[in-house]
């Protein structure tokens, strides 16, 4: 009996997670002009719309530009933070590592507000750059979580072995260390990238005149006209994220069955 | 038979291979190794020896190179190696975790130190197809490395290391991981291997029974220092310290007390077995108190049964405890007079009751068998 | 003869670590530590309209403070942040249960797979549609009115209401995950000790599960509470910007009335504020530990 009503709940739960997520294509392939029940009939000139927008493809186009040096940027710090925390013992590494993974716990709008008033008072000025700045600093912890799994799970015996096989600690790292690690790195980079894609409050603070995609939708928001567009790209999004975790689960798996490793779950 | 007990040159008179000259290596304040000295010869099966945290890793890191020395030195081959990294040493090493590459097959991982190696691609795969010959895994070059058992893992580690043909071959606990039967198997080919290469084999266990097996000679650590540098018999027979013979095999130990010494001997009142002298040779070895005693191992002490004569001498005794094991049976007895049991360890033989406890019994013992601690 | 001295520096493992971390280090130091510090020392600062003079003052937080405005959306802050907290944390512990006691092993994953994915979508195209789902003209009310239930569509939106169950939503997997590991954890054959030691069903949760769980369930407080007090995009979307929460009045002063130093005073009061909580939940957090030994 338990079980059964738990079960349920877990259904019901699903629901509350899936409805708006679901409600997205419904309305995206309505051709009323107004969210609303009932449905009128169906059609694409949403999705029209959207491939038409070219203030919509320039946003989409910087958020592609940050997303991609985010992560990749990211992830570069991630593997220098994620191999010294796993391998080196160092004086005041708490300290360092705590300082380094602040972000995770500080609300956005005081990583945003900080980094605005800095920027300002240095006289940089705002632009696609200093968002990148912003989100490298946001995605860096997610980055090191992800790596420090792969890192910690690298028996130290395998890099000793390759060294004393000959090789320079720099060809052990690219032959030994890089291949088991690889794994890692693409959930790393998948996973800065889409936290960039998605961030708001740091690119709303930091882009200047620029736009990403998320601080035009925001925008976009208070236009009623503009929603069912809004919806057909949030149908985009989905199927985009939905590829994107497919892909990051596939090359997960592929790196376990290559070094035979067990299956502890997923990449997050 | 092979050539396990094939005569060969004697030990001193080989050249030295691995040299170390009062070697100490501090953690922090942690002294881990206390002034190490001693050589290892050309073509020897050295054993390091001793239990968990007394330095032995750490001494066998050392002449890998992965362990700086705070002070002394390490030479190989005549030179010192401080300034070597380990890339650059002509030592190889057998990981105690293996270290296979697990995204590498098994011949590329036999063949990962040769990437430098100026030969031709067919003469390397050669070379592999021949180690894996050499550890009795002919044909596994293809496989996954993830793919293999514990006993393939360790043969792939152990061709992977001889290929680069080391002068020195250094195992870290090589054989722990294994189960008793595979372990047993592998000491033996470890040592058929080791006469077929001809090269040092370093040996780090906390295994006494495996670096008496396979060792030419065996160095016992404690606490950073070695205790005892010698032959397994010797090590055996002769512990030169109480907690070497606690820590090698089973020693029995009875309070003795020292009447005299005279012409190289030592003349001993033993409780249970009376009046009796050994040599000076028998009398070199520390006690770990200040009470001397003497030490006798439990095979070196017989049970006689009705009509059986001594051939030394013997003790009057009661059975305390038998513990039956198949081949052999343990004893525990009483020797009259003396509070605490002895253990004897007999060979069971057809036709020879094992005895029951609480039974009469003499025991057959030699002086010349013990061992006196002072 | 050992080596150098400086060689047996340069290989030292602090020296190493130290090279090794200092590209993230030194990152972490320009565009975190020395913001945060500029931020503290900007609050100290007095405000002379479009310039911040570095003349000491604790006046911004004196105004700060003192404003009942101010004191009204903090106070708002703290008790959305909590109730959705509690919401979120009050939903997700009987999933986490569910997957970690009564799904097979090998459809965990899967069911994980299941939970995030929803995460990995638009989070302000997420809150926007419980607006959607919310409206007056929306969803729940067309439901309502089309089976005849109501003819008076319900006012839900711009309500603490419907912004506690938005961000809920928005923070789920967040709250799951944690106390999934902690369940995980749990020795499966301590709950069989309990029953066997005749509790029934019930009490062996409430003896055992629940509080050998509880780091996961801190833990899922402390990871939904800290980023909620700090939402800028709900308060704005489904408080329709009449419910505005601390974010919104710190971008207010920092960017919109370029007020630095008080803007700052008002993001400091919040980081504290924060701060005061996680370390509250910590300090729980230590005594459920030294409980459980």
């Amino acid at each position: 009996m338990k079980f059964s009503s738990l079960k349920g709940y877990a259904f019901l739960y699903l629901v509350f997670l899936y409805a708006p997520i679901v409600l997205l294509p419904v309305f995206a392939f309505n051709s009323g002009t107004i969210i609303a029940f009932p449905l009128k009939g169906f059609t694409l000139d949403w999705f029209r719309d959207l491939f038409a927008n070219q203030t919509l493809g320039l946003a989409l186009k910087n958020s592609l530009i940050i997303a991609v040096s985010t992560s990749i940027l990211s992830t570069t710090l991630g593997v220098f933070a994620a191999r010294a925390g796993t391998r080196f013992k160092f004086p005041g590494k708490p300290g360092v590592m705590g300082l380094i993974m602040l972000p995770l716990v500080l609300p956005e709008i005081i990583i945003a507000s900080s980094l605005l008033v800095v920027l300002l008072a240095v006289g940089m000025p705002l632009s696609l750059f200093t968002v990148i700045l912003g989100h490298t600093l946001m995605a860096t912890p997610y980055a090191i979580a992800v790596l420090n799994a792969a890192f910690s799970s690298l028996d130290r015996s395998l890099e000793e072995a390759a060294y004393d096989l000959g090789e320079t600690k720099w060809s052990t790292f690219r032959l030994i260390i890089l291949p088991l690690v690889t794994p890692g790195i693409i959930s790393s980079a998948l996973m800065s990238f889409t936290i960039s894609l998605d961030e708001f409050i740091v690119a709303f603070s930091l882009a200047g005149k620029e736009t990403t995609l998320p601080i035009y939708i925001f925008s976009q928001l208070r236009f009623p006209k503009q929603i069912p567009m809004i919806m057909a790209l949030g149908t985009c999004l989905v199927v985009a994220s939905i590829v994107l975790l497919a892909t990051a689960e596939y090359f997960r798996r592929r790196g376990l069955a290559k070094t035979g490793a067990k299956d502890t779950g997923g990449f997050l | 038979m092979t050539q396990l007990n094939a005569a060969r040159a004697p030990l001193d008179s080989r050249a030295k291979m691995i040299e170390f000259h009062e070697v100490h290596k501090y953690y922090g304040d942690y002294h881990a190794l206390r002034g190490i000295s001693a050589t290892i010869r050309e073509g020897e099966f050295f054993s390091l020896l001793g239990p968990s945290g007394c330095g032995k890793t750490t001494l066998l890191r050392t002449i890998a190179g992965f362990e700086d020395i705070s002070s002394g030195a390490v030479l190989i081959d005549g030179k010192d190696m401080s300034d070597v990294a380990p890339n650059k040493r002509p030592t190889n090493m057998v990981f105690q975790s293996y270290a296979i590459f697990p995204h590498l097959t098994v011949g590329e991982n036999v063949g990962f130190g040769l990437r430098r190696d100026p030969r031709s691609k067919a003469e390397k795969a050669k070379a592999v197809e021949e180690a894996l010959e050499m550890v009795g895994l002919k044909g596994y070059g293809a496989r996954a490395a993830h793919a293999l058992s514990g006993g393939q893992r360790q043969r792939v580690a152990l061709a992977r290391a001889l290929i680069l043909k080391p002068k020195v071959l250094l195992l870290d606990e090589p054989l722990s991981a294994l189960d008793k039967k595979i372990r047993e198997q592998m000491q033996v080919e470890l040592i058929k291997l080791q006469r077929e290469v001809g090269i040092t084999f370093v040996l780090v266990t906390h295994d006494q029974e495996e670096a008496l097996v396979m060792s030419d000679r065996i160095a016992v650590m404690f606490e950073g220092e070695i205790a005892q540098l010698a032959d397994p018999e010797t090590l055996y027979r002769r512990p030169n310290s109480r907690r070497v013979a606690d820590f090698i095999g089973v020693m029995n130990f009875l309070p003795a007390q020292i009447l005299g010494e005279a012409n190289g001997h030592v003349q001993l009142d033993v409780g249970g077995l009376g009046r009796f002298e050994v040599t000076e040779e028998q009398a070199s070895a520390r006690a770990s108190g200040a009470e001397p005693v003497v030490g006798f191992r439990p095979e070196t002490l017989t049970i006689l049964y009705e009509g059986q004569q001594a051939h030394d001498r013997e003790a009057p005794a009661t059975i305390d405890e038998v513990v039956y094991y198949g081949d052999m049976t343990y004893y525990d007895v009483k020797l009259d007079g003396v509070a605490a049991p002895v253990r004897i360890s007999m060979r069971n033989v057809f036709g020879r009751p094992v005895l029951d406890v609480g039974t009469r019994t003499r025991v057959a013992w030699s002086p010349g068998a013990l061992v006196l601690f002072r | 003869m050992a080596a150098s001295p400086l060689k047996r520096w340069a290989r030292s493992e602090a020296v190493n670590g130290y090279l090794m971390i200092s590209p993230t280090l030194i990152y972490a130091i320009l565009l975190l530590a020395a913001p945060l510090v500029t931020l503290v020392a900007y609050s100290f600062f007095t405000d002379g309209y479009l310039v911040v003079i570095p003349e000491f003052t604790t006046a911004n937080y004196s105004q700060a403070w003192s404003d009942p405005i101010f004191r009204a959306i903090l106070t708002r802050s703290v008790i959305v942040s909590a109730l959705v907290t509690l919401v979120t944390v009050v939903l997700a512990f009987p999933i986490a249960y569910f997957i970690s006691f009564h799904v097979p092993a090998t459809k965990k994953s899967r069911w994980l797979f299941l939970i995030t994915i929803p995460f990995w979508t638009s989070y302000l195209i997420r809150v926007f549609q419980w607006k959607v789902i919310l409206n007056y003209n929306g969803v729940i009310n067309s439901i309502l009115t089309g089976l005849g239930i109501t003819d008076h569509p319900l006012q839900m939106l711009n309500s603490i209401g419907a912004i506690s169950i938005t961000l809920a939503h928005a923070y789920a997997p967040f709250a799951i995950l944690p106390i999934f590991v902690s369940l995980e954890k749990i020795d499966r054959s301590l709950l069989e000790a309990g029953l066997d030691l005749g509790e029934n069903r019930l009490m062996t949760f409430w003896r055992v599960t629940l509080p050998l769980a509880m780091p996961g369930v801190i833990g899922a407080v402390m990871i939904v509470f800290i980023p909620t007090i700090g939402d800028y995009v709900t308060p704005e979307l489904i408080g329709g910007g009449k419910l505005p929460m601390v974010a919104n009045v710190i971008y207010q002063q920092l960017l919109k009335i370029d007020n630095k130093p008080l803007g700052s005073a008002m993001a400091i009061s919040a980081m504290l504020v924060v701060a005061a909580v996680a370390l509250l939940f910590l300090f729980l957090n230590r005594r459920f530990l030294r409980g459980s030994k």
